[in-house]
């Protein structure tokens, strides 16, 4: 019976209802995606980082990764010192570069890491296999695109540029073996990964023995403050970065988007906890006739206030199931914006669904459907019986 | 014309004896002479490697960075130092990264972009333009994005409104049922509506235009705390608050005609009566 009252009363008013239930919807999908931005670039980006087991990053002193072209010196000496500390399992240095690639009388300009192939730090490969021998290299799929060479082609890759002399400088003739899928890098980008020796012989002697960065794997993760402090002390010249450093990093920079998705979420359930207040408030002062009935014929307070409470709960949760479908298509769309970022490695998203963002979405909209209720079911249920059927019956 | 060199340079203080007689100049800026308590006439050492050798200059001014938005979420200290300090210190040689060339006119940049790139000494001359709008590409993704923040808010807004007006004109409708039996014709009363709403939706739009002049006070205030820069984050232009004032009018005005047209379809005495409700709950109960 309470649930057809609560039926009745919805369905009287379908128009202010469908209304209701359209707002709640569009608010419930913004708040969604706030929840999923808040805390989805930020598991995007951990995933990213620890998407081949390291869990270490060391750059020159002071710097982040490739956030500047700053090298790090005697890079053969830190990496043997490196393979010394205990529970250290990888030590794989890389080193960045800009290389330009003719194939076919095509020239592309490439972003170049020199790596050991035998770690494939960076790059995991779609086709082909990494290079064995100093003269091979692997290419993205824009670098295919861009040049128009094939597996098996041997390309022209020169490290530089002479403006005086005009000409490449660093030039070696290098054989494609592998299609890879760069994980680090922005889509579009054309990449290149070749052996650390080839490239820094390349760029010569400006980059003999240094490398921009070297990626530590740990042997588990308790292990990995031990493996910092380590290297702190036996490698003194570098900045040694964990997983937690580089969240903080990211934290700073992108904390403009972390509070413009809590505000913008806080006032999303505003809207609709306003939305469904005064709805529900219009709704019970039109029916004081009917509650005041109901009181007098005998029918409990809590019942009144129940029969409120479950009319505003309604609201919000056919509204929020409709708002979580139209918030996934939103985030999409919205991540198909923020996704074009310059720079910014292909993998990030800034709008990532895990259940746990939808229960809390959901959590937050049921509870100001209660909250919302309150008022309304208070007013209902602490009306003096007798004045009000009397107001009721003149008016 | 300028030429410009770019380093990593670190910078240790030191005692005030000086070390060599007449020391160069660096200017800082003002986040790194507060973070590292330095003050113009203090001597350091700027070196290109930590713990290094480097040279002993003099902290000679510190200066204000400009409200450049490609450099807001970078916390970077900049120091400016004379260029050939900075080739010496960094063992860069007789090279720079770029030069700014200021010409006359709009006409002399043109022909002085075609001789320096026709020259071709290996390097090209850009528009600073050209630059301008290759670096702000971040700004145009911010910017898409929150044009469509702004969409989603607009039919949030709109249908707030809608439900708004619906629930205003409902709550008349004794009012207007008397109105209708009184021969108050039904253009007349769809008209007060559409004047109610338009009153609302005006009065709305000036608190709107205040509450949002305040709040981007309020966020310029924290963001250029958090980034300590001069940037303007959020700015409220005429051309924001006509397009907001528009929009409340075009929804208002829509949102009273709908409401005004759908009770003026009901018969007056239905109105007065409720019966019409009545008969849709009986129905529903059923």
């Amino acid at each position: 019976m309470l649930f057809r009252l609560v039926w009745a009363s919805l369905v009287r008013h379908r128009a202010r209802t469908l209304l209701a239930v359209l707002g709640v919807a569009v608010s419930a999908a913004m708040l969604l995606d706030m929840v999923m931005l808040s805390s989805g670039m930020r598991a995007s980006f951990k995933n990213l980082l620890l998407s081949r087991g390291f869990q270490i990053r060391l750059s020159p002193k002071g710097t982040l990764p490739f956030d500047t072209d700053a090298t790090i010196g005697d890079a053969a000496e830190i990496s043997a010192r490196l393979r010394t500390i205990p529970d250290v399992i990888t030590v794989s240095p890389v080193l960045g570069g800009q290389v330009y690639a003719s194939a076919g009388g095509r020239t592309a300009t490439a972003v170049a890491l020199g790596v050991d192939p035998a770690v494939e730090g960076d790059y995991e490969i779609v086709t082909g296999r990494s290079p064995s021998t100093a003269n091979e290299f692997v290419a993205s799929d824009d670098f295919f695109h861009a040049t128009g060479a094939r597996l098996g082609d041997s390309v022209s890759v020169a490290a530089g540029f002479d403006p005086q002399l005009r000409a490449v400088t660093g030039q070696r003739t290098l054989t494609l073996v592998g299609r890879a899928h760069f994980i680090y890098m922005p889509a579009g980008q054309n990449s290149v990964a070749l052996p650390l020796p080839t490239l820094q012989a390349m760029r010569g002697e400006s980059a003999h023995d240094r490398v921009s960065l070297f990626m530590v794997r740990a042997s588990s993760n308790d292990r990995v403050d031990k493996v910092l402090a380590d290297i702190e002390r036996t490698v003194p010249r570098v900045t040694a970065v964990s997983i937690e450093t580089a969240m903080q990093q990211v934290d700073e920079r992108l904390s403009y988007f972390r509070q413009l998705a809590v505000i913008l979420g806080a006032v999303s359930l505003g809207v609709g906890f306003l939305l469904v207040t005064t709805l529900v408030t219009v709704s019970v002062n039109e029916r004081l006739g009917e509650i005041i009935v109901m009181r007098a014929i005998g029918v409990a307070r809590e019942r009144v206030v129940l029969q409120v409470l479950l009319e505003s709960s309604a609201i919000m949760l056919v509204g929020a199931l409709a708002g979580l479908g139209l918030g996934l298509v939103t985030a999409r769309y919205l991540n198909s914006i923020l996704a074009s970022f310059p720079g910014l490695p292909a993998a990030i998203d800034f709008f990532l669904f895990e259940p746990r963002d939808a229960w809390v979405a959901l959590g937050l909209l049921a509870v100001a459907g209660v909250l919302a209720g309150i008022y309304p079911s208070w007013r209902g249920a602490s009306l003096p019986i007798a004045v009000t059927l009397r107001e009721e019956a003149v008016a | 014309m300028t030429a410009a060199l770019f380093a990593l340079l670190f910078i240790q203080a030191i005692d005030s004896t000086p070390p060599r007689p007449a020391p160069r100049s660096i200017a800082v800026d003002e986040r790194l002479a507060a973070d590292a308590g330095l003050e113009l006439g203090d001597r350091v050492v700027v070196a290109s490697a930590p713990g290094g050798a480097g040279d002993t200059v003099i902290v000679a001014a510190i200066t204000r960075g400009r409200a450049d938005p490609s450099e807001v979420a970078r916390a970077d200290y900049r120091v400016r130092m004379h260029l050939d300090e900075l080739q010496r210190l960094t063992g860069y040689g007789d090279r720079v990264d770029r030069f700014a060339v200021g010409t006359t006119s709009a006409s002399a940049t043109d022909s002085a972009l075609r001789a320096i790139n026709s020259a071709a000494f290996g390097f090209r001359a850009h528009r600073s333009r050209d630059i301008a709008v290759e670096t702000s590409r971040t700004f145009l993704v911010v910017s898409r994005f929150h044009r469509a923040i702004g969409v989603i808010t607009i039919v949030a807004s709109a249908i707030f409104l809608l439900c708004i007006m619906l629930l205003k004109v409902d709550e008349r409708r004794r009012d207007i049922a008397a109105l209708r039996l009184l021969g108050i014709s039904k253009r007349s009363i769809i008209r007060s509506v559409m004047i109610e709403a338009t009153l609302v939706a005006v009065l709305g739009s000036a608190m709107g235009v205040a509450l949002g002049w305040l709040a981007s006070s309020i966020i310029n205030w924290h963001y250029r705390g958090v980034y300590r820069t001069p940037l303007a984050f959020a700015v409220v232009t005429p051309g924001i608050v006509e397009l907001a004032v528009a929009l409340s009018l075009v929804l208002g005005l829509g949102a009273g005609l709908a409401a005004g047209r759908r009770l003026v379809r009901q018969p007056p005495l239905d109105l007065l009566t409720g019966r019409h409700e009545s008969r849709r709950t009986a129905r529903a109960a059923a």
